[in-house]
């Protein structure tokens, strides 16, 4: 007696399923990778090259993924100054901290003890870290 | 007893040493000491004798150097230099060399006076008129000072001689009145001896005996008032003869002895002057000298008094002339044979007297008549003449030396010589500038100052190439080298610490040599020596070298000796000591303030706190060696939060200040505490943004 032949492959609402799924994932990936995605090609700043010799990075922009320790002084012509502990430790273990100026160009930007920014830099003169652009991760 | 005959040798050997080293150095020895050392070997006591004896040597050795530095320029007499050993002397001289030429009217004039007299007197025309003439002029002639007034004490004395001529004249014609009155006399009194017949009557044989005394009585009554007459007259003519003769010998006398003194005064043109009248007035040929001779051998001699001495160079010429008596010049009378000597020694009133008296007993003896003086005179007056010749000549050969001896033996001989009293200041300009370095030369000697000695024959050499300076220089570097043996010697004795004898040896040193410049180190190395040997000093004197040093650490570890020694210092340095401690013990205790406080803040385990506070302070005094080295400890204690400071610091003074406060950051992160992060960051923010708020 035959038996009756069962339907091959994945059902249709499996594959809708899925369907949605990689769409949703792909717009999740999307939006957690949306704030640097303009840094992506900015190489990170080598703590202990700066410390070593800043003045040789004069003129270089560099991206730090920094914590906002402190605020350090406020300028109404150079902006604002703080001091930011970098998320990546030094190779010792020696916690990283250095200083950037936030210019009044950014003054929009809320910057608060604690804060996780993803900043870019640019060491000018007398090896300060004027940060050009900051984000959010 | 073996001991007792070595010590006995031994003071022997000593003695004779001693006795060698006086006959070495031409010293008279202490002849009785000598003999008491002897008297005392023969006690037995040969020890003291020795001891002695070594006293006697070192004082005979050091008399000896001592009679060297006396002869240093002791030069041979009758030299230039010799005159200089007599100050008076030397002072009439050098009024001379400065004196200017007579050269005046008036001095003019009178030396044509004087030469008029002289000639008006001279042999061959001393006729009456002309000695009249020249009578006269002896007043004019004293008009003028250069004369003294002598041709005044002529002229008096010529007038007194005169008159008592005259004297002798009325009295010899009076004896002669009464000679004649006494044949008279006499006359009459042999007629009144005789016997008178015609009064005679006859007698008888008993009464003869009675008239015989009768005419006796009678006839000496008859003879009486003429006897009386002749024994007047003759006590008259005797007494009139005797003033004749004594009249006369008072007045050549006196005459001779004014001669002779203007002689010795070197005033020969009016001795001989004098002389010419003498002849004048006493014209009966008799020159001689004897009587002033006998007077002179009766003038007392001060033998306590001494000689006054006359010394200096003579011409041999005159001494041949004259003639000598070597016993006179051995005697060491001023006025000796050879004539003319210089300068005066032993100068009283006594000295001078006796000078006075040897000068004339010496004239007397030497002059035997007056024509002798009066050509001796004459002599001497040409001799100076040519002298002065001689002198210029000298002088021309710039031969300084022998000019200088003969103008002073002119000026000795003949200063009122008018060929002498004619030299022009020009003239005697080089030997004065000589003369006076030969002063300087012999005072410099005689005050034993060598260095001074050195200058002025150095001068001397230069005036005069011809300066014979050998004997003086040898002498010298005998002298000096005698006074570095003494400093040899007192060093060899401080060494072994026998004061007595540094004390002897440099007192000879410095009698010998005063400004030897080796006296002068020895006696800083002895002070050195003494200041050690006082803690007070030596204190002081460590202070001064730490402080220089900037050793305060070592001050403040010994402070109590330096608090006492300052508060003993009583050297005008003492304020500006204690200013200077007072400033060492503040600055001590804050740095060992700020030691204690890192120490304590390290045994807590905070190094870098410690460090910290210790690198506040060092920034301060860095010179502290504790500090600089605690803190060199605690930065191996806290090495990268040392490391992070310094790099800050290093990039702050270079200004880059992004750097410099980076590292402030790290060392903060480090040591939240840290005051030096803190104020970094603070002062790195106000530079970069000065109107931070």
């Amino acid at each position: 007696m035959s038996r009756q032949k069962k339907p091959q492959g994945l059902p249709p609402w499996l594959i809708v399923l899925l369907v949605l799924l990689a769409v949703g994932g792909g717009y999740y990936g999307l939006r957690q990778n949306g704030g640097d995605a303009s840094m992506r090609t900015i190489e990170a700043l080598d703590p202990s090259i700066y410390y070593e010799n800043a003045n040789s990075l004069r003129g270089n922009t560099y991206k730090i993924d920094a914590e906002i320790d402190s605020a350090l002084g406020n300028s109404p012509s150079k902006g604002r100054l703080f001091s930011v502990t970098l998320k990546n430790a030094s190779k010792n273990g020696a916690p990283v901290v250095l200083p950037v100026l936030v210019p009044p160009t950014l003054a929009g930007l809320t910057i608060q003890k604690g804060q996780h920014y993803l900043m870019k830099v640019k060491v000018i003169e007398d090896g300060l870290l004027k940060v050009e652009e900051a984000n959010k991760p | 007893m073996k001991r007792s005959i070595f010590i006995m040798i031994c003071g022997v050997f000593l003695t004779v040493l001693a006795s060698g080293l006086q006959a070495q150095q031409g010293q008279q020895g202490n002849a009785d000491t000598i003999k008491e050392g002897a008297q005392q070997i023969k006690q037995g006591s040969a020890y003291s004798a020795a001891e002695d004896a070594g006293a006697i040597g070192n004082v005979a050795k050091s008399k000896g150097i001592l009679a060297a530095q006396k002869s240093l320029i002791d030069v041979k007499q009758n030299t230039f230099l010799a005159l200089w050993n007599n100050p008076l002397f030397a002072a009439q001289f050098e009024k001379f060399l400065n004196a200017p030429a007579e050269t005046s009217e008036n001095a003019r004039t009178y030396r044509q006076r004087i030469e008029r007299i002289m000639e008006l007197l001279s042999p061959g025309n001393a006729t009456k008129k002309n000695q009249d003439e020249a009578f006269n002029l002896l007043s004019k002639a004293s008009e003028f000072e250069s004369d003294a007034n002598i041709c005044n004490t002529i002229h008096d004395a010529v007038y007194t001689a005169a008159n008592v001529r005259t004297e002798t004249a009325r009295l010899i014609q009076q004896n002669i009145d009464l000679e004649r009155q006494r044949k008279i006399a006499e006359y009459n009194n042999l007629q009144s001896a005789r016997a008178r017949p015609l009064d005679q009557s006859s007698v008888g044989k008993n009464d003869a005996e009675s008239y015989n005394k009768n005419q006796d009585i009678e006839r000496d009554a008859r003879m009486e008032p003429t006897k009386r007459e002749l024994a007047s007259l003759g006590q008259t003519i005797e007494r009139n003869k005797m003033r004749i003769a004594t009249a006369e010998v008072s007045a050549k006398f006196q005459l001779q002895a004014l001669i002779l003194q203007f002689f010795a005064q070197r005033r020969y043109q009016h001795a001989i002057i004098a002389n010419r009248f003498y002849r004048a007035i006493f014209d009966d040929g008799d020159q001689s000298l004897q009587g002033f001779e006998e007077m002179a051998d009766k003038l007392g001699y001060n033998k306590d008094a001494g000689q006054l001495k006359v010394e200096g160079k003579v011409d041999p010429k005159v001494a041949a002339g004259v003639g000598g008596n070597e016993s006179q010049k051995a005697g060491g009378t001023s006025f000796t044979a050879e004539g003319v000597q210089l300068g005066l020694d032993n100068l009283s009133v006594e000295s001078l007297m006796n000078a006075v008296s040897s000068g004339i007993k010496s004239a007397s003896k030497t002059f035997k008549t007056l024509s002798q003086l009066d050509g001796v005179a004459n002599e001497i007056i040409r001799d100076v003449n040519e002298g002065v010749k001689v002198y210029k000549y000298l002088l021309e050969q710039n031969e300084l030396e022998s000019a200088g001896t003969q103008l002073a033996s002119l000026f000795a001989k003949g200063e009122y010589l008018p060929s002498v009293r004619l030299l022009t200041q020009d003239e005697k300009r080089k030997t004065l500038k000589y003369a006076q370095l030969c002063n300087k030369l012999v005072n410099s000697s005689n005050s034993g100052n060598m260095d001074a000695v050195v200058i002025v024959v150095a001068e001397m050499k230069k005036v005069n190439p011809g300066f014979d300076d050998a004997e003086i220089m040898a002498n010298i570097q005998v002298i000096r080298t005698a006074s570095s043996l003494h400093i040899a010697q007192a060093r060899v004795a401080a060494s072994r610490g026998d004061l007595q004898t540094v004390q002897a040896e440099i007192t000879r040193a410095a009698a010998i040599w005063p400004n030897n410049p080796e006296i002068q180190s020895f006696s800083t190395d002895m002070t050195k020596v003494s200041e050690k040997a006082s803690p007070q000093v030596q204190a002081l004197s460590d202070f001064d070298q730490l402080d220089g040093q900037h050793n305060y650490r070592q001050i403040f570890d010994d402070k109590e000796k330096y608090i006492a020694a300052l508060a003993m210092d009583d050297s005008n340095r003492k304020s500006e000591r204690q200013e200077k401690l007072r400033k060492v013990l503040s600055r001590m205790q804050e740095i060992e303030t700020s030691i204690m406080r890192s120490q304590e803040i390290a045994r807590r385990g905070d190094y870098a706190g410690a460090w910290e506070g210790l690198d506040v302070t060092f920034s301060q005094y860095p010179d502290d060696q504790k500090l600089s080295q605690l803190r060199a400890d605690l930065t191996i204690q806290a090495p990268d939060f040392v490391h992070d400071i310094r790099q800050a610091k290093s990039d702050e003074e270079k200004k880059e200040y992004g750097s410099s406060l980076a590292w402030y950051l790290r060392s903060q992160s480090r040591y939240p505490m840290s005051d030096l992060s803190k104020q970094g960051i603070q002062r790195i923010v106000q530079l970069i943004m000065p109107d931070a708020s």
